[in-house]
């Protein structure tokens, strides 16, 4: 029953709220380790006020719409030749396998010796960090395609374009936004991470700045920004994946 | 043939990038030949064997994080999957936790365990929980009803039940989970050394990028990039055995 699920899930954040609140209000004289959500709700308020916390996410968002969409267009184009073309599978297979085993923070410093601090590096290690994930799961939807489908394309005598445009996209389409799914989080990740290297605006940025001056109630307000467009940006496409993709089963998470 | 193209691949891109960093941008501030690169990698592991206290560092950081998220993700994903009620109140949390990015906790997380390794172990247990619990969580969820029926027609009690079917019907989920972690434990490492830390392999690549060291920065993204290789083919290997009866099972 979805409604009791809801219930309980809701009951389950008020509680978790409430009893953190008042253990750390009686147990902690100093806000420093864990401070209680209200004074997190302050800081939040105050930033929101001062009109800082609205530059942090204009920067953070801007960076990462921007990574994000270069991704999935490269990603779907490169994912597509992979899928059709087996040459083209086995030329990238080795460099694609090298590239998605280095963990996206090792490969930070490169980035900013060859590309410096600016907007263009954050973009990159958002690619970097997103475009393989759509790449390998668009492949697999052209390669997976039934047969049969292609076979009606024949009989139809659909032109090669019209066969790519009707028949193998939209029989990828599934993958593709699992690839995106997937992309998504490490997207957020790869944008974190970036700011928090060098950068001089965004919610990596805030991140860095209040754990450097110690102030607890500002890091958290960070941290649940970051859950919150976590969350939001998750809930969104799958949202997306069952009204584009209404037949595919997803897991729970 | 297909070895072949991927031969050529590697060995073409190799040679571009030589002639790009000896012909063109030939700065050792930027880019170094892949020959520099192999040459250090040499020194560092026979020469002057530097490699290896990086290498131990982050090996036990990168285990203990491992071992620990089995220990506990395991578990509780049974535990959701089998009671409804744990699953509804446990869940906005852990969703909440999932899609943060790992890398907004280590900051938090060193203001509560200290620099120590402590901190480096959670925060490599954080990156490497969730695909480990969810897949014990589903793999437990999907366990075939035939399965459980016929368990049910032998009078198997509750935990002879659990042993005997549920239990080895989700061993390949829980398998395919750990390889999944493999890689983000491996990112959760260069995090966790990131923040604060005077050896291991992460410390090292950002050492280099800070000092413009070049072909050490190299040698340490490509130390990353073979161990992740390696432990995603070990546990690939390891998977083929433990569940011979499935053929391939991939959960990209």
């Amino acid at each position: 029953m979805p409604g009791q699920a809801l219930r309980r899930g809701c009951l389950s954040i008020a509680g978790g709220l409430l009893l953190w609140e008042i253990l750390t209000r009686l147990l902690l004289e100093n806000e420093l380790l864990i401070p209680p959500p209200t004074s997190v709700l302050r800081s939040l308020w105050k930033l929101t006020l001062s009109g800082e916390l609205n530059r942090h996410l204009s920067a953070t968002l801007f960076e990462f719409v921007c990574g994000f969409s270069t991704a999935c267009i490269v990603g779907i184009l490169l994912g597509y030749l992979m899928g059709r073309y087996r040459w083209f599978d086995d030329l990238m297979d080795p460099w694609i396998a090298t590239l998605y085993s280095i963990p996206v923070i090792a490969f930070v410093p490169f980035i900013i010796i060859w590309f410096g601090i600016g907007l263009f590096s954050k973009i990159i290690v958002v690619f970097k960090i997103t475009a393989v994930a759509i790449m390998l799961n668009t492949a697999a939807g052209i390669k997976t395609i039934d047969p049969v489908w292609l076979e009606l394309s024949n009989s139809l005598r659909l032109s090669p374009w019209e066969t790519t445009y009707k028949i193998r996209l939209p029989a990828a389409l599934p993958y593709i936004i699992t690839g995106m799914r997937l992309g998504v989080g490490r997207a957020l990740l790869g944008v974190i991470v970036a700011e928090l290297m060098a950068a001089n605006a965004g919610l990596g940025y805030l991140l860095r700045d209040a754990s450097e001056t110690w102030d607890s109630p500002k890091l958290f307000v960070a941290v649940v920004l970051l859950a919150a467009m976590g969350v939001g940006s998750f809930i969104l496409i799958r949202k997306g994946e069952q009204k584009l993709a209404p037949w595919r089963e997803t897991a729970e998470w | 043939m297909k070895g072949a193209l991927k031969l050529i691949s590697i060995l073409s891109g190799l040679v571009l990038w030589h002639l790009v960093a000896t012909r063109v941008v030939n700065d050792s501030s930027l880019l170094v030949s892949p020959l520099v690169v192999i040459a250090k990698g040499y020194e560092m592991m026979f020469v002057t064997a530097e490699l290896y206290p990086h290498l131990v560092a982050s090996s036990w950081i990168f285990l203990y994080g491992m071992l620990i998220a089995a220990l506990v993700g395991v578990p509780l994903g049974f535990l959701m999957a089998l009671s409804p009620v744990t699953r509804d109140y446990v869940n906005p949390w852990m969703t909440a936790l999932y899609t943060t990015p790992r890398i907004a906790f280590a900051p938090v997380l060193l203001l509560w365990l200290g620099i120590d390794i402590a901190s480096k172990i959670a925060i490599v247990f954080l990156g490497c929980v969730f695909p480990i619990l969810i897949n014990s969580f589903y793999g437990m969820r999907v366990v075939s009803r035939e399965f459980v029926e016929v368990g049910r027609s032998f009078r198997l009690s509750g935990v002879a039940l659990f042993v005997k079917i549920l239990l080895p019907a989700s061993v390949p989920f829980i398998l395919a989970g750990l390889r999944l972690a493999v890689g983000r434990g491996l990112t959760g490492v260069a995090i966790a050394e990131w923040f604060g830390a005077t050896e291991g392999l992460g410390y090292l690549i950002f050492f280099a990028g800070q000092t413009f060291n070049i072909p050490i920065l190299f040698v340490g993204v490509a130390v990353f990039a073979i161990l992740g290789i390696f432990g995603f083919q070990i546990l690939k290997i390891i998977e083929n055995l433990a569940t011979p009866w499935r053929k391939e099972f991939e959960t990209k």
